[in-house]
């Protein structure tokens, strides 16, 4: 309308970017990932697991490469959750509700979240429940994985399903809750 | 004010192995800092570091790179969405409160030179400028020709400055750019952004850098010559361009009054200038005569790491006091479009 | 060609009273500076006099062609560069303010743009309330 001030101002800032390369050490990950195997690093001097690996352990400050490489188990436990209520914000996909994991696996030092549980009703899922990675086909499993869904699992994991062991006990992962 | 002087300088090298995460390359310069400086992580009172998230697009990226400076046990620190420079401000002023004596100041940077021209545009006036997209080069380009039709200069004058910036280059392992080139190869070029050709704008970079502060006797522990802050100001200058005359930086000159340039001779001056038309305004606003030998390392020009660039110069600044025995250097950094905000920082041999 | 990312943020950004001022006059094919304390006329208006950091004050019409005070020639525009040919930004001094606005300046060649020139605002055909209202100032006809 003539003569109004104007309120708000529309504008689509975008920016485009590289994709980024997968390091080195994702695209082992990647690799191993394919092949039906979880790898993480050993920290060489304090011990501790990392999985996805960084190269580098966090705590102590030292890169860890390949010679640090460890095999960890496709299973372990539910240490926390969310549910989450999709917002339909442009470009989200969920409609319905739906849980985040977080998963510490066996053998592991720190925890896989945004991990997707599957065929678990919502107000089944528990802190402590024992969980096995359920794997896409093998033809199906995407190579390199980078920063990427589900923790750069999902190149190859589509879900975590319950193993039907009884839940762990507290103590075993109230250290790793995230 | 507590005496305050850098004791150590790391930069990553530019030739990096293949396929890392930023924080890979950060980690080895944290501990050459640290190491130069015969301290642990955990000896440090205070971390800060700089960057830009924007520049590879991930938000939180900074959050990821307190891995390479060992966060756990938890650490007191801090964070700027800018250049390394102002959180070596930022830990300066830490240390003033007294409490604790070192500070670890740490920036890292891997840009992409085309986003970067987008990038850098979110900076500037969201209602008036960002719909024109006048990118970083477009700005250094206008300042430019005000400042040659503000003082005579030519483009032959801007060009002699990138021949002396690349030839200084040569000693400096982490330059882009060096060598020797004749100001006519350099003019035969066309135009990136009338007045500027490539060799008047900086050669991007990736990159990472880390400092260490220490206060009073403490740096005398851990330095045999420590490079004393004696002055450190940070100004701004109006955002919109067309309220500055932009032959000029008022910020700079301001700052540099503050950090006290002008109360002593000037040996060498490491300057973030990141056009050549800048180094002309920045000599010009720190009052800095024909002697003052200006970016020894080749400056912001034959590298430029985005959000690295102003801490290299402080280090760089560091390593004249300190390897090269000068007696009083200044070093400057600068963030938004043609010198709008700068940092003037006088290091002394004492 | 190497592969690509997008990140996008789609603002909607309150423009608050002195810009949204301005802003629709735009849209009027009118253009407002703001008057300092201090004498001087602000165009395109800024909320504050930055020298002083008085608020100013209420905003008048001023003139709709200027002098050319500074310009870099653009030879290889980018996709979103205001114009798709080659073009000048230039900060012009619109008749009646005390400070220069950055747009696009059409002038066809390099050669046709000088310090000092007189330009006028080539209006869009459609306005909307936004700063590319002002399609681009284009040389003043002698």
């Amino acid at each position: 309308m003539a003569g109004e001030p104007v309120q708000f101002m529309s504008q689509m800032v975008s920016i485009e970017y590289p994709a980024p390369e997968p390091t080195l050490v994702s695209r082992h990950f990647g690799e191993q990932l394919a092949a039906g195997r979880i790898v993480g690093h050993q920290c060489p001097r304090c011990g501790k697991v990392y999985v996805p690996p960084r190269g580098y352990c966090p705590v102590c400050v030292v890169p860890t490469t390949d010679a640090d490489e460890v095999e960890v188990a496709d299973r372990g436990t539910v240490t926390t959750f969310s549910v989450i209520t999709p917002i339909q914000y442009q470009g989200q996909e969920e409609t319905d509700d739906y849980v985040l994991a977080t998963i510490l696996l066996d053998g592991a030092d720190m925890t896989v979240g945004q991990q997707r549980l599957d065929g678990i009703p919502i107000d089944d899922v528990h802190s402590g429940m024992r969980v096995e990675a359920v794997w896409a086909p093998e033809a199906e499993r995407k190579g390199a994985a980078g920063p990427g869904p589900a923790g750069g699992l999902g190149g190859a994991v589509t879900g975590w399903r319950p193993t039907g062991e009884p839940d762990a006990p507290l103590d075993q992962y109230d250290e790793h809750i995230l | 004010m507590r005496d305050v002087a850098v004791v150590s300088f790391a930069q990553a090298p530019l030739e990096q192995p293949p396929g890392q995460t930023e924080a890979m390359m950060l980690l080895p310069v944290i501990t050459e800092a640290l190491e130069q400086a015969r301290l642990d992580r955990r000896d440090i009172g205070f971390t800060c570091s700089g960057s830009a998230d924007y520049l590879t697009g991930g938000a939180f990226t900074f959050v990821q790179m307190l891995e390479a400076a060992g966060a756990w046990p938890p650490i007191p620190e801090s964070h700027v969405e800018m250049d390394g420079a102002w959180a070596l401000y930022e830990a300066w002023v830490r240390i003033q409160h007294g409490d604790i004596d070192t500070a670890l100041v740490y920036a890292s940077g891997r840009a992409d030179p085309e986003a970067l021209r987008e990038i850098l545009c979110l900076q500037l006036d969201p209602y008036y400028l960002l719909p024109l997209w006048p990118d970083y080069r477009t700005m250094a380009a206008l300042q430019a020709q005000a400042v040659l039709a503000a003082t005579g200069r030519t483009e032959a004058d801007l060009a002699a400055i990138a021949v002396r910036s690349r030839a200084d280059a040569k000693a400096n392992p982490n330059a882009v750019v060096a060598g020797d080139f004749s100001a006519e190869t350099l003019l035969a070029d066309d135009y990136v952004v009338a007045p500027l050709r490539p060799h008047d704008l900086p050669a991007i970079a990736h990159g990472a850098a880390a400092v260490v502060l220490a206060a009073d006797e403490k740096a005398r522990e851990l330095s045999a010559r420590p490079a004393w802050i004696t002055g450190i100001d940070h100004r701004v200058d109006p955002q919109y361009p067309g309220v500055r005359d932009l032959a000029t930086s008022p910020s700079a000159r301001h700052a540099g009054e503050q950090a006290g340039v002008g109360k002593g001779p000037v040996e060498a001056a490491e300057l973030a200038a990141t056009s050549t038309a800048e180094e002309l305004v920045l000599i010009d606003a720190l009052g800095l005569d024909g002697d003052v030998a200006i970016s020894p390392s080749g400056g912001g020009l034959v590298a430029n790491p985005v959000m690295v660039t102003g801490l290299v110069r402080i280090g760089e600044a560091f390593r004249q006091v300190n390897a090269h025995g000068r007696a009083r250097v200044v070093a400057h950094a600068s963030s938004g479009p043609c010198l709008q905000q700068n940092l003037v920082c006088v290091l002394e041999d004492r | 060609m190497a592969a690509t990312w997008k990140l996008e943020f789609p603002y909607r950004r309150s423009v608050g009273p002195v810009i949204g001022e301005f802003l629709g006059g735009l849209r009027d094919r009118k253009v407002f500076g703001a008057p300092t304390p201090s004498g001087r006329v602000l165009v395109p208006p800024l909320e504050y006099d930055p020298d002083t950091g008085d608020a100013v004050g209420e905003l008048r019409e001023v003139g709709q062609a200027g002098v050319v005070e500074g310009y870099a020639w653009v030879p290889r525009p980018e996709s979103n560069a205001p114009l798709d040919r080659p073009f000048a930004y230039a900060l012009v001094r619109l008749d009646g303010a005390d400070t220069a606005m950055l747009h696009a300046l059409d002038a066809g060649s390099p050669d046709a743009v000088t310090p000092g020139m007189r330009v006028r605002i080539r209006w869009r055909a459609e306005t909307t309330g936004h700063i590319t209202d002002i399609e681009c100032f284009e040389p003043e006809p002698s």
